[in-house]
């Protein structure tokens, strides 16, 4: 159980400012919801705190003390949006979950590993031997997250994991990370643009803009009171649900 | 998207010749995707340009040996090779030399022969109209071809239409463009030539005289070409926006030549500009199998002589024709896809 | 190698042109092995009785000026040849690999420097770089190899470079990066295996290459001097015999061009073999006609109580859209019936693959020429659109019916301004000239509240924004009078708030102008907003045809329930896991027989995985495909399939 923290971190391509000063925590064993639009910049920040980018300015905190960028042993990992894309075609899923172990285990201890992972996730222990392409999306999600957990992490930071999923996937993964959370104790930084989603999972919300965090706080207040008007936008528009009437010409 | 006012970081060192009032005029106009793609493609051009230049200037220092001794042979008396070696200037230093060379370019010098010692401007000067000739003549014919017969059958072939078709295309510009255009030369001067005495097979002296050169050299770009129009073709056909077009049931007509063609044609213009070029480097083999009296009969003498100097400023001849067409291919494709100009490749 | 690319490998054998290239290259290739062993002394005999002879039963292609043997010289060439082509190919894959890995293994600075220095060499064509490099190393053999071998680098290296960025932009590698693998590592285990396919096809053909430009050199005397000799030497000295011995030249030029031809084809059936599409190699006798794209089915009997009621825009029944495969077509939409009345809103949900966007493109007749398209009934105001196409057709189309398709940013042309786009269908279908239709264009992007309208029409679409584009594509689809719009997941690309404003949009439209909407998505909860009624569909059947406000409480297929269940909502209750539907949705090329559901279903019988459910009227008011039908929602968790009591 970790806590992760950004302190006024800013992410700059070239000329563009993707995260502009954003200052965060995801609570020790809690969930942080972070939702915003395509180019708000989420994206951007997870990519920054497990090191695919550098920040320009501020700090990213694992309990307080930076986080190791090199060597094997990485506390921080990433689910990815597209099942698709974060599986290697041409390894098996056992091969794929067992490269992100942290090396000390001899070959037989690995292999347990990787079915305890498997069972984790609710894949049958069995089917370490088969390829992404024989699995359905959900299924590869599931390998994903197993391949985050491999890792021992502190912090789990999943981006987008179910918006690539049919509606009748994307609630069992859903269940999969809270049940996870609660058993492993899990710090997650859940990244989604589904309002709905994230007040599933998450018990404290951010909302980003433009780059800027707009509003955070616990996920009944923020989802209920909404102070920011672009949290209220947000709101109002999730389809099915209306805070303020609004009229039809 | 919107472009970032910031000026690209590539003109920074012409900004500092800018008078200061000017700067925030320059910095507008150097946000606008137009000028940052002229100003990036000027710079791709000259950095080109100095390789090319660089390169044919070493050429002469990186032969084995005493290039001036391998070429008037080991019999040439060495006062002879020594004099020689001076009028060339290749006894000062290298930097001496580099500079000296770019000058001459610059004035149009090209250097002098070793063995005929005449300028080699004046025999670049005769050899390359010949050369131009056939190489546009070729080009043009390739590009007459392949259009229309890319065009065709692209939409014959469009996503499940005849299959059969595209077999056959696809088999027969395979074999097409892998047979090299000297070979199909060789070939088509024995069979018209030698065999059936129809049209001459060495010279330019009459019109007839350019019908082999040209076909041999059209007739492979041309089936490389029509393949790529083809596969874009169908492609393009495929495409979400080929969809609205159908959406809003207009006829075949506009369907295909205003909608797809100008799109398949934007996405095979960069690989015909390759294809162009290769084709003016096509003109060297060609020449000699039709004793073409162009700069490509020339440079393999040259080399085989290692009359260097004329060979440098060949090679440099080509290099610099290649290097245009490829930055006329850049323009036009920015004209014909407004999208290419923000694309940073 | 796994078992699937294996399979692929053999499938390229199996096509006549694989089969041929491959044969040819193993025939050349044992040649070049065992090559010189046979016939040796006969390719070096000099037999000066028989200087410059034509082809004859001695000698099969005649003999040069000392009277040797052409064929066994050609023969005794091939390994020089080969071997010589090899070697070039090996320095230009390696020089390549090298060039094309570095940015990957340097970083980004230095990187971009090889990236440039090989833009700008790539731009000089291959045989200028061969004779360049070949003055530089001197004319000869092994000037020419290596001539040849780094002219060929600058294009393999590029190629290795777009590879390689088009893997390592995959989310696999950045999880591999973020599990701690080292560059280098991910070189060898993640990108090298993903793109070594395409790789090896290139280097074949660039091995066929290299063979072609050796001949060119040495048929330029820059090759191969003598006096050894290889093909292109031979053919040097063939040329200039010609008139004497035509088959000294023609023999190892034929040789050169098998040879080249072979390697060359052997890259092309690889490359096609690997990337063929799985609807693509069906048998030719499966292909629909095109000129009847809308099928056989006789028309409907036409009888007058059996006409439409005259506000109905859109009549369908039992529609079928059919794919030819390999193994029989496939149905991804199996006898949908439904109608929509002007004015009405009416949603087609379901999942991925359920056969909705088929649908939608079906009774706009645009679906490809590959499917096959039935019907009982497909009345779009009253005409008949099974009828072949024609002028009448397509007016009534083009100006009564409008498409909204999901991503707005590829369903604009690219290469044409905006206005020019929309303008396009009033020049067509209204007869309107240039300034007229561009006038309208305008107007109807103002309609669809895009702000400076007229400057806006002179944008091309990468200068709009994703949602703008999506109003624009609305637009255009106003600028006839449309009865009918069909949108097909039109807000699924867009961001939440700009989907709201897309939404209110076509919410609008349909209440000014009393126009129809069919609604295709996949989220019950955008569904519910703007539509009437909706049309759930499963496995290419519609299983429910239900009232909006009885989505959620009147629901009475439990694949309509699980599935409104399934999603989570703004009050959704937290303390207990979300509903989930078990097993994977139906592959339409395996469809079971009985209904398509009964696999997932918690109220399966043996009946239901039988006989397939018919849609029908529930005597709670509207139309339902279940033989479990019933009013209360059923809690999954307790029903047992074999407490069901059949019913009926």
């Amino acid at each position: 159980m970790s806590e992760l923290t950004f302190e006024d971190v800013t992410v700059r391509y070239g000329r563009l400012t993707a995260v502009d000063g954003v200052t965060l925590s995801v609570p020790a064993g809690g969930v942080l919801g972070l939702v915003g639009e395509s180019g708000s910049g989420k994206s951007t920040l997870a990519r920054a705190a497990v090191g695919l980018v550098a920040p320009a300015g501020g700090r990213i905190l694992l309990d307080g003390e930076p986080i190791r960028a090199h060597g094997r042993h990485r506390p921080l990992q990433m689910v990815f949006q597209d099942p698709y894309s974060s599986l290697d075609p041409r390894m098996t899923i056992g091969e794929t979950i067992t490269e992100a172990i942290p090396p000390g285990m001899s070959r037989p201890q690995r292999r347990t590993e990787v079915a305890r992972l498997l069972e984790l996730v609710h894949l049958d222990p069995g089917r370490a031997g088969a390829y992404p392409g024989q699995l359905s999306g959900g299924q590869r999600q599931r390998v994903a997250l197993a391949r985050a957990l491999a890792g021992r992490p502190r912090v789990v930071i999943a981006d987008e994991i179910t918006s690539a999923l049919d509606v009748s996937i994307q609630g069992a993964i859903l269940n999969l990370v809270r049940e996870l959370q609660r058993e492993l104790g899990l710090s997650i930084l859940f990244i989604s643009h589904n309002l709905a989603v994230v007040r599933y999972v998450a018990d404290h919300v951010a909302i980003m803009l433009r780059g800027r965090v707009v509003e955070q706080g616990p996920a009944t207040r923020v989802l209920a009171e909404p102070r920011h008007d672009y949290t209220r936008a947000l709101l109002d528009a999730v389809p099915g649900h209306r805070l303020t009437a609004r009229s039809i010409p | 998207m919107t472009a970032a006012p910031a000026p690209a970081p590539e003109i920074g060192a012409d900004a500092e010749h800018a008078p200061v009032t000017g700067a925030s005029r320059l910095r507008r106009i150097a946000g606008h995707p137009w000028s940052r793609f002229a100003l990036r493609r000027a710079g791709r051009l000259l950095v080109s340009l100095w390789v090319l230049v660089t390169a044919s200037f070493l050429m002469i220092h990186l032969v084995p040996g005493d290039p001036v001794r391998a070429a008037l042979g080991p019999t040439a008396p060495a006062a002879l090779v020594a004099e020689r070696r001076a009028a060339l200037g290749l006894d000062d230093p290298l930097l001496t030399q580099y500079l000296t060379y770019v000058k001459g370019l610059f004035g149009g010098d090209l250097g002098t022969s070793i063995l005929t010692r005449l300028p080699v401007s004046d025999v670049v000067g005769q050899r390359l109209p010949a050369t131009l000739a056939l190489a546009a003549l070729a080009f043009l014919a390739a590009v007459v071809i392949a259009v229309p017969v890319g065009v065709v059958i692209g939409v014959l072939t469009r996503r499940g239409h005849g299959r059969r078709t595209e077999a056959a295309f696809t088999s027969g510009t395979i074999v097409l463009g892998t047979i090299p255009d000297f070979l199909l030369g060789v070939g088509l001067v024995y069979l018209l030539g030698v065999t059936l005495q129809w049209l001459p097979v060495a010279g330019n002296a009459t019109p007839a005289g350019y019908v082999l050169p040209v076909l041999s050299l059209a007739v492979g770009p041309a089936a490389i070409l029509a393949r790529i129009l083809r596969v874009e073709m169908v492609a393009v056909l495929d495409a979400d926006y080929l969809r609205t077009a159908r959406a809003k049931r207009l006829p075949a007509r506009s369907l295909y030549l205003g909608h797809a063609l100008p799109n398949a044609a934007t996405a095979s213009l960069t690989l015909s500009g390759l294809i162009l070029g290769a084709m003016v480097a096509g003109t060297v083999l060609v020449e000699n199998v039709f004793a073409w009296p162009g700069l490509g009969t020339t440079i393999v003498r040259s080399i085989l002589s290692k009359d260097y100097p004329l060979v440098q400023a060949i090679v440099l001849v080509y290099g610099l024709g290649v290097l245009l067409i490829n930055t006329a291919v850049d323009v036009a494709l920015a004209l014909l896809d407004p999208r290419s100009t923000i694309r940073e490749d | 190698m796994n078992r699937r690319t294996a399979h692929r490998w053999l499938r390229v054998l199996r096509t006549p042109m694989g089969r041929a290239a491959a044969a040819l290259v193993f025939v050349v290739l044992v040649l070049a092995v065992i090559g010189p062993a046979p016939w040796n002394a006969r390719a070096d005999a000099v037999d000066t009785a028989n200087i410059l002879a034509g082809p004859s039963g001695r000698h099969w292609a005649g003999t040069d000026n000392l009277g040797r043997d052409i064929a066994f010289r050609v023969l005794e060439a091939t390994r020089l040849s080969v071997g010589l082509a090899l070697a070039a190919t090996a320095i230009g894959v390696l020089v390549g690999l090298l060039l094309g890995t570095a940015p990957w293994l340097l970083g980004r600075r230095l990187g971009r420097l090889v990236t440039g220095a090989v833009q700008i060499a790539i731009a000089f064509p291959g045989l200028l770089l061969a004779l360049f490099f070949a003055v530089v190393f001197g004319v000869g053999a092994t000037g020419a190899v290596l001539a040849i071998g780094l002219a060929g680098a600058p294009t393999f290296a590029r190629l290795v470079q777009t590879l390689l960025a088009g893997v390592a932009a995959r989310d696999f590698v950045a999880a591999a990066r973020i599990a701690g693998v080292g560059r280098f590592r991910i070189l060898i285990r993640h990108l090298l295996p993903n793109i070594a396919e395409p790789l090896v096809v290139n280097a074949t053909m660039g091995a066929g290459g290299a063979l072609l430009a050796f001949a060119g050199l040495s048929f330029l005397g820059l090759g191969v001097q003598a006096p050894a000799y290889d093909w292109g030497r031979l053919l040097y000295d063939g040329i200039g015999v010609l008139y004497l011995n035509p088959a000294a030249a023609i023999a190892p030029a034929l040789a050169v061009l098998v040879a080249g031809l072979a390697l060359n084809l052997l890259g092309e059936s690889v490359a096609k073999g690997f990337g063929m599409d799985a609807l693509v190699g069906l048998p030719a006798s499966a292909h629909p006609s095109p000129a009847a794209p809308m099928g056989t089915a006789p028309p409907a009997p036409e009888s007058t109580d059996d006409s439409p009621a005259s506000d109905v825009v859109l009549d369908v029944r039992d529609l079928t859209v059919s794919f030819p495969a390999a193994g029989g077509p496939i149905r991804p939409v199996r006898g949908v019936t439904f109608s929509i009345r002007r004015g009405e809103a009416v949603a087609v949900v379901g999942e991925s693959g359920s056969g909705k966007s088929l649908t939608a493109l079906a009774v706009s007749r645009l679906i490809d020429a590959a499917g096959r398209v039935e019907a009982d009934r497909l009345h779009l105001l009253g005409a008949d659109l099974r009828e072949p196409d024609s002028a009448g057709q397509r007016r009534l189309l083009g100006s009564s019916l409008a498409m909204v398709f999901q991503d707005p940013a590829s369903s604009f042309n690219p290469t044409q301004r905006i206005g020019r786009q929309l303008a396009e269908t009033s020049r067509h279908h209204h007869g309107l000239g240039r300034r007229a239709a561009f006038s309208r264009a305008v107007d109807r992007l103002r309609a669809v509240r895009i702000t400076d309208p007229a400057r806006r029409a002179r944008q091309y679409p990468h200068e709009f924004s994703g949602g703008m584009r999506q109003r624009a594509m609305i637009g255009m689809g106003l600028m006839g009078s449309p009865a009918l719009i069909v949108a097909d997941e039109p807000t699924t690309a867009l961001d939440v708030t700009v989907q709201r404003q897309v939404l209110d949009l076509l919410t609008a439209i349909r209440r000014s102008d009393d126009v129809a909407l069919l609604l295709i998505s996949h989220d019950v909860a955008v569904v519910s907003e703007v539509c009437d009624r909706v049309l759930v569909m499963y496995a290419g059947r519609i299983v429910e045809d239900l009232p909006t406000d009885r989505l959620t409480t009147g629901a009475l297929h439990p694949y309509t329930r699980a599935l409104t269940a399934a999603v989570p909502r703004m009050d959704s209750p937290l303390d207990r896991p979300l509903p989930v539907i078990p097993g994977r949705p139906v592959d339409p090329a395996d469809v079971p027989p009985g209904c398509a559901y009964a696999a997932r279903c918690p109220l399966a019988s043996q009946r239901c995985r039988d006989e397939d459910p018919p849609l029908a009227q529930h005597p709670s008011g509207h139309r339902v495909a279940c033989w479990h039908a019933r009013p209360e929602p059923v809690h999954a968790e307790t029903v047992r399939p074999a407490s069901v009591v059949e019913t009926s």
